[in-house]
């Protein structure tokens, strides 16, 4: 395992912001999902040690994150969600700068600021001061400093936010090529969904300071909620009304598809038995996948 | 093909355990200093003062030569512990050490501040003693350039130029003085502005607060003094502490009957209120509560 963390709390004064997070990440890119407030920056804190927390113990890349944060920030880049950056610098100055902050010579410090400037895409821009970069630039900065000493693991917080839809693209591929690498891992903190579900192979939510739901991205949409899509001729209204009572989540489209995320206590075939009890005939039944979007939903309890 | 296409590449090397961060922090805050419009011009402008001590230091060796020119300043040109209290102690050169302080440290904690630097800092191996003793050490720099440098300058030039080592043998501690004060005015004015630098997100309000805070100080000191004609009241004034303190150093005379041990309690007391409030200020992380 990359990371392991058990049973971590934090608070901030009275408010709790993590409350017995126990989680394993394994290798790859996984995706720290998450509402506002629910602990995912705080969490990344922690694991660079930060932030210290009141319980609990866990490993980042074997380095204990009570003991050894200096061991845990060579071998982890971490880019922030805030837009950081050092005025009176350009590019080049900036990312070496920090590169030498990690241990690296000043010559192999500036040379690697090249190469990553160039494959962030900065090549061009790599020599203007900072103040005059757009926000799309400022977060390939951020990714670049971020990677200027290779490190082992990324933390990636908010990794697309303030990105046109042009940016947001060409940043997400430049993390699907850093996790191609098999020695690099990533963890990106994010609440768009969309970015994970692209980017990433296992996930963790966290909901209010708890883990909700953690694994292989592919293994909780099959195995945590099962969602039918079926069309039904005649009255539905009773037929939904009985798959609500047996605790279905039920949306309906405007197409007339009737979506059924199915709980662990209900089996498929039970639907057609309450169809044929409510009077209507089943004519359209398939699995769906599950989205991101509604694992989350469903994890964190929010439509 | 270009490096963007070819993905990302490793890098083949070792990152060093034993480098010392704070070095680093210093050399890029002196090079943005540097780069800085007018920062050279104010520093070169600095060091006129050291250069036209070290001319008297040269003339006062070749009396004979400038009789004509100097006639009545004889007794100015005396190098003796006094004449170095004159440079020391001269407001013009604390002034342009204020103006140095105002180029190269009013931003040094404010920018971090304001764009959010300080995540970045301390998501590498750096304790927050790294950090400041890094900008504190980019300050020192400067100042002991327009202090150490020129104290050191001043000793060769007196052993050049008189070709004896009297000037050493009735003056033995005066190096010692120079070092010791010298330190001592560098670390006090970079904790100074470090202190009023971390106080807020913006540079120009540093600025202020820099030259603000000295010069109200003397202020003060000239109403209350000017009311009660108490020279105790000279302990309110950096200025006056300093030039009290430089009196002391120099075994010069001080300009107000005041031991010198209360000046230097004064402004001992700021720079450990400044190393206090800087260690609450710097933090890795912002923490909302």
């Amino acid at each position: 395992m990359n990371i392991e963390l058990r049973n971590v709390r934090f608070s901030y004064g009275p408010v709790q912001a993590l409350d017995g997070v126990t989680l394993q990440i394994g290798e790859g890119a996984c995706g720290l999902l998450g509402p506002n407030g629910a602990g995912k920056s705080t969490l990344l804190k922690i694991l660079l040690g930060f932030l210290r927390p009141s319980l609990g113990d866990g490993l980042v890349l074997g380095h204990d994150i009570l003991k050894d944060s200096f061991g845990i920030r060579r071998v982890v880049g971490y880019m922030p969600e805030d837009d950081c950056f050092i005025p009176g610098l350009d590019a080049v100055a900036f990312t070496a700068h920090f590169g030498e902050l990690s241990g690296m010579p000043r010559a192999e410090a500036m040379k690697r600021a090249h190469d990553v400037l160039y494959y962030v895409g900065l090549g061009e821009a790599r020599y203007r001061l900072l103040e005059t970069y757009s926000a799309g630039m400022k977060q390939r900065l951020k990714l670049a400093q971020a990677l200027v000493h290779d490190p082992k693991i990324l933390f990636l917080d908010e990794p697309t936010a303030n990105l046109d839809p042009q940016g947001r693209t060409e940043i997400l591929e430049l993390i699907s090529d850093i996790t191609s690498k098999k020695d690099l891992h990533v963890l990106i903190s994010s609440h768009i969904l969309t970015d994970i579900e692209q980017t990433c192979t296992s996930l963790v939510i966290l909901n209010k300071g708890k883990v909700a739901a953690q694994g292989d991205l592919a293994a909780l949409r099959e195995v945590r909620f099962s969602l039918y899509e079926m069309k039904v001729v005649g009255e539905s209204g009773a037929f939904l009304e009985a798959l609500r009572r047996r605790e279905c989540r039920v949306e309906t489209t405007e197409d007339g598809v009737i979506k059924v995320y199915l709980p662990q206590t209900v089996e498929r075939r039970d639907l057609f038995g309450l169809a044929g009890d409510a009077g209507v005939q089943v004519r359209h039944f398939v699995k769906s996948r599950t989205s991101l979007e509604d694992l989350f939903a469903r994890t964190v309890g929010v439509d | 093909m270009a490096i963007a296409e070819r993905g990302y590449m490793h890098w083949q090397g070792t990152l060093g355990t034993g480098r010392r961060p704070w070095r680093v922090i210093a050399g890029q805050a002196v090079r943005l200093a540097w780069k800085r419009k007018y920062f050279k011009l104010v520093l070169f402008g600095a060091l006129v003062p050291a250069v036209v001590f070290l001319a008297g230091i040269y003339i006062s060796e070749r009396m004979e030569d400038f009789k004509e020119m100097f006639k009545g300043a004889e007794s100015f040109l005396q190098t003796n512990p006094a004449y170095f209290q004159a440079y020391y102690g001269s407001s013009f050169l604390i002034f342009m050490m204020l103006m140095i302080m105002v180029g190269s440290g009013a931003g040094l904690i404010s920018d971090d501040l304001r764009h959010n630097a300080l995540p970045l800092y301390f998501s590498r191996p750096l304790r927050k003693r790294d950090y400041i003793g890094g900008k504190f050490a980019s300050l020192a720099f400067f100042l002991l350039l327009l202090t150490l440098a020129p104290g050191v300058l001043f000793i060769m030039f007196k052993l050049i130029f008189s070709g004896s080592f009297k000037f050493l043998a009735d003056y033995p501690w005066l190096p010692f003085s120079f070092v010791g004060w010298s330190v001592f005015l560098s670390s006090f004015f970079s904790l100074y502005t470090l202190l009023l630098s971390s106080l807020g997100r913006n540079r120009r309000y540093a600025s202020i607060m820099i030259l603000a805070v000295y010069f109200l100080s003397t202020v003060f000191f000239g109403i209350f003094y000017g009311i009660f004609r108490e020279p105790a009241f000279c302990l309110l004034s950096i200025e006056m502490n300093l030039r009290q303190l430089s009196a002391a150093f120099m075994g010069a005379k001080p300009q107000f009957d005041v031991p010198w041990v209360y000046s230097f309690l004064v402004l001992s007391g700021i720079m450990l209120v400044s190393i206090l409030v800087l260690r609450k200020k710097i933090r890795g992380t912002e923490v909302i509560r």
